[in-house]
């Protein structure tokens, strides 16, 4: 009995510590005040998708500079200092959802920006659109982002999306190599997927050159079989759809069974100068040599950018602002100071009392040809009928270390936008 | 073993003190603690079941996150795909949970100590995947997403709600293992865990016990899964990582295993060590955050071990002993001076 009473007071006490605690009042604009924007975001610092980490750095960097530096007299934007609280979620949609609500509910932040991961992305969507925050230039290039603005209309990406990126390299093939036999190797989840439909739409008719499409699992630590069944179909054209693990296993393996395929083509998720050295130094430089891809931000190893003006204020934020253990070369660091600075174009343009509404007003009306660490031509733009901010590519080839760029800018914008 | 009125009350006293320690430590209170408490709660509930399974049958599961991801899929599966009310699919996710613990105890019997310890981490590693695989039934990769939280009392927050349901689940379920444990029943896994030559040759049926309380553990963990998937309202493969496996194993070593009233202070110290090692070492640096935290909380664990090496429920036992101790010293002194 006196046990029992005992049990009954554990669950008591979890009881009274649960009382009502103070109901945060929810003003018309959190996050904002006369001297500082907070904003905040999810990202991987640790788990699966930890090598995506220098992101959030690089938009603190960026954020750093403007914080710091004086624009009509006033540091920041309109004098506000933006506070960016990147939290670590391990790319663990259960953390996703507690950090979020954490950022939303605790921390009060104007807005999410720049959330990482599509899986983790998704868990938050529903939320994030149910408390009109806006949860902007997500990174990852599901195609959902911009193609169900309808239903999420307070979500949006910012890269150019997975699907046009792949229609991208259907298109070059369909003009360029007309009797290609084509073999997809892709990651068998909705990213490699996306890929598998942008191509099958970028080649239209020609859609049969795809001889074979042989998937594999994330967690995979090989990927033998698929190579020797895409060498045993006879195709002269490889796909590889993957993260860079095993995007830089495949070449690994093709180099190991005495395999060059005529054409090889890569996302570009996998395709920065980093990976594409770790490619080389396992597969040697005549497996990898001629690979094809596409980009869109300045590439901070590609010595073609040393003289540009973008490039070198990349250089001297890093310098200034980043840790000093940051590999200033690494791009997914450019990749994130390009989004900070979409960010603080949107946040001016949304007005001197920058709201919730006005920001995605701002956000949904773009029109920006000034990102510094964007390719040259590449716009930022968005419209009544356009929800993806970045639609244009440049298809590149590797050649003796180094990305070379071939051909004009492709827009992949939805017809009618253009 | 007899106990006075005093000592029920202490020991509610040093719950009590420990919880509400835990409580104001890691910030001023606010209604998200209440979501944070909502998972203090979830875990408590695999917690109280993995130490049915390990602590007083002494059998080591690494893979409890296995059974929580198979109660989460079965909810999130049951109310998506089917319309059934999220939270009615909570007793089916922690029966069919429970069948699947039993089924896996079958072969499990078959091995002891580190070789167990494998084969449930080998299940922790596996469930997620084969979630992954069925796609028109999990969503596969992409997960499934529930209907959104939402207070059905006026006045009580979302946070309020969930934490309060979360509970009152909780509750029952500690209740549930409380009076199992103190059977017969619980004296029978004892014995099996303490000396089983002595069990069996005492007509104990060794293999039914160990096959049963990796059911009731898997149950248990079920229950928390579909609580897990309510309170996210989102699930898929990547939110049952194996670290979960060893951060609910964690939880049931320092709260005390084989014993239940640590695993209270165990599932705060899932749920809130992580969260104080970051919240700390963010002051220092905010780049290397993640590392710092990471180290700081191995330095916690450790610390945690080494001040407690049986637990929160060995540091309330023994700090009953020290005062029944130096309280039969102080009658002995009472005594001797009466007798002077």
């Amino acid at each position: 009995m006196r046990r029992a009473l005992f049990a009954l007071g554990v669950v008591a006490v979890a009881a009274a510590i649960l009382l009502p605690g103070a109901f945060g009042g929810s003003s018309a604009d959190p996050g904002v005040t006369a001297r500082s924007v907070t904003i905040g975001g999810t990202f991987p610092f640790s788990g699966p998708a930890s090598s995506y980490a220098p992101i959030p750095v690089g938009m603190k960097a960026y954020f750093s500079y403007v914080n710091a530096t004086k624009t009509n007299g006033k540091r920041g934007v309109n004098g506000r200092q933006i506070v960016f609280k990147a939290v670590d979620d391990g790319y663990n949609p259960a953390q996703t959802v507690q950090k979020t609500k954490q950022l939303v509910e605790q921390d009060k932040v104007f807005a999410l920006v720049g959330g990482l991961g599509t899986e983790p992305t998704e868990s938050v969507v529903a939320y994030a659109n149910q408390q009109k925050v806006p949860q902007i230039y997500v990174s990852t290039g599901a195609t959902e982002w911009g193609a169900k603005h309808d239903q999420q209309p307070w979500t949006i990406g910012w890269q150019p999306d997975y699907q046009s990126e792949a229609a991208i390299y259907g298109r070059y093939i369909r003009a360029n190599l007309p009797n290609a036999k084509i073999g997809v190797i892709y990651q068998n989840d909705s990213y490699g997927k996306d890929y598998i439909a942008g191509l099958e739409g970028g080649l239209g008719a020609k859609k049969s050159q795809i001889a074979l499409t042989q998937g594999f699992e994330v967690t995979d630590t090989s990927v033998t079989n698929q190579v020797l069944a895409l060498r045993r179909a006879g195709v002269d054209t490889v796909m590889i759809f993957g993260t860079p693990t095993p995007t830089i296993r495949t070449y690994a393996t093709m180099a190991a069974i005495g395999w060059k395929p005529q054409n090889i083509f890569l996302n570009s998720v996998s395709a920065t100068d980093t990976f594409m050295g770790i490619a080389v130094a396992r597969a040697g430089a005549a497996e990898v040599n001629g690979s094809i891809s596409t980009y869109y931000t300045k590439d901070p190893a590609n010595s073609r950018w040393d003289n540009d003006a973008g490039m070198k204020l990349y250089k001297s934020i890093m310098a200034k602002y980043a840790p000093s253990n940051a590999k200033v070369t690494d791009s997914l660091y450019v990749y994130g100071m390009a989004k900070a600075y979409t960010f603080v174009q949107a946040l001016k343009a949304a007005g001197a009392n920058p709201t919730r509404d006005s920001l995605m007003k701002a956000v949904l009306n773009m029109n920006d040809k000034s990102n510094p660490f964007l390719l040259p031509g590449v716009v930022t733009r968005t419209g009544p009928n356009d929800f993806f901010p970045i639609s244009q590519q440049q298809l590149i080839r590797f050649n003796n270390g180094t990305w070379a760029p071939f051909g004009a800018l492709t827009d992949t914008r939805p017809a009618g936008s253009r | 073993m007899p106990r006075t009125t005093t000592q029920i009350a202490l020991r509610i006293a040093a719950v009590v003190g420990v919880a509400l320690f835990l409580y104001f430590l890691p910030q001023a209170r606010t209604d998200l603690l209440n979501y944070d408490f909502a998972f203090v709660g979830i875990y408590f509930i695999a917690i109280v079941g993995l130490n049915v399974v390990s602590g007083y049958s002494g059998q080591i599961s690494i893979g409890h996150g296995a059974f929580m991801c198979f109660g989460a899929y079965t909810t999130a599966v049951l109310s998506v795909n089917y319309g059934v009310g999220k939270y009615w699919t909570l007793p089916v996710a922690g029966l069919l949970t429970g069948a699947f613990g039993l089924l896996f105890g079958l072969p499990a019997l078959r091995l002891t100590g580190v070789y167990l310890a494998l084969a449930t981490f080998g299940l922790a590693i596996s469930i997620p995947l084969v979630a992954k695989r069925f796609e028109g039934l999990t969503g596969g990769g992409q997960g499934r997403q529930l209907s959104l939280l939402s207070s059905p009392i006026g006045g009580v927050s979302t946070n309020e709600w969930i934490s309060y349901f979360v509970w009152a689940v909780a509750g029952v379920m500690f209740l549930g293992a409380w009076l199992l444990l103190r059977s017969s029943f619980g004296r029978a896994l004892r014995a099996v865990r303490d000396a089983p030559i002595a069990a069996v040759s005492s007509g104990l049926n060794l293999a039914r016990y160990k096959t049963l309380a990796f059911g009731i553990a898997a149950a248990y963990a079920g229950v928390a899964g579909g609580l897990l998937a309510i309170a996210t309202s989102f699930i898929n493969p990547d939110a049952f990582p194996i670290s979960l496996s060893i951060l609910l194993l964690t939880g049931a070593v320092i709260g005390g295993l084989g014993a239940l009233e640590g695993m209270l202070f165990g599932a705060f110290f899932v749920q809130f060590g992580p969260k104080w090692a970051e919240s700390i070492s963010k002051h220092i640096h905010y780049n290397e955050a993640t590392v710092q935290s990471t180290v700081l909380y191995g330095l916690l664990l450790l610390a945690v071990l080494f001040l407690m090496p049986e637990g929160a429920a060995g540091l309330l036992h023994r700090a009953r002993f020290v005062l029944k101790e130096s309280r039969r010293w102080l009658y002995s002194r009472n005594d001797s001076r009466a007798t002077a």
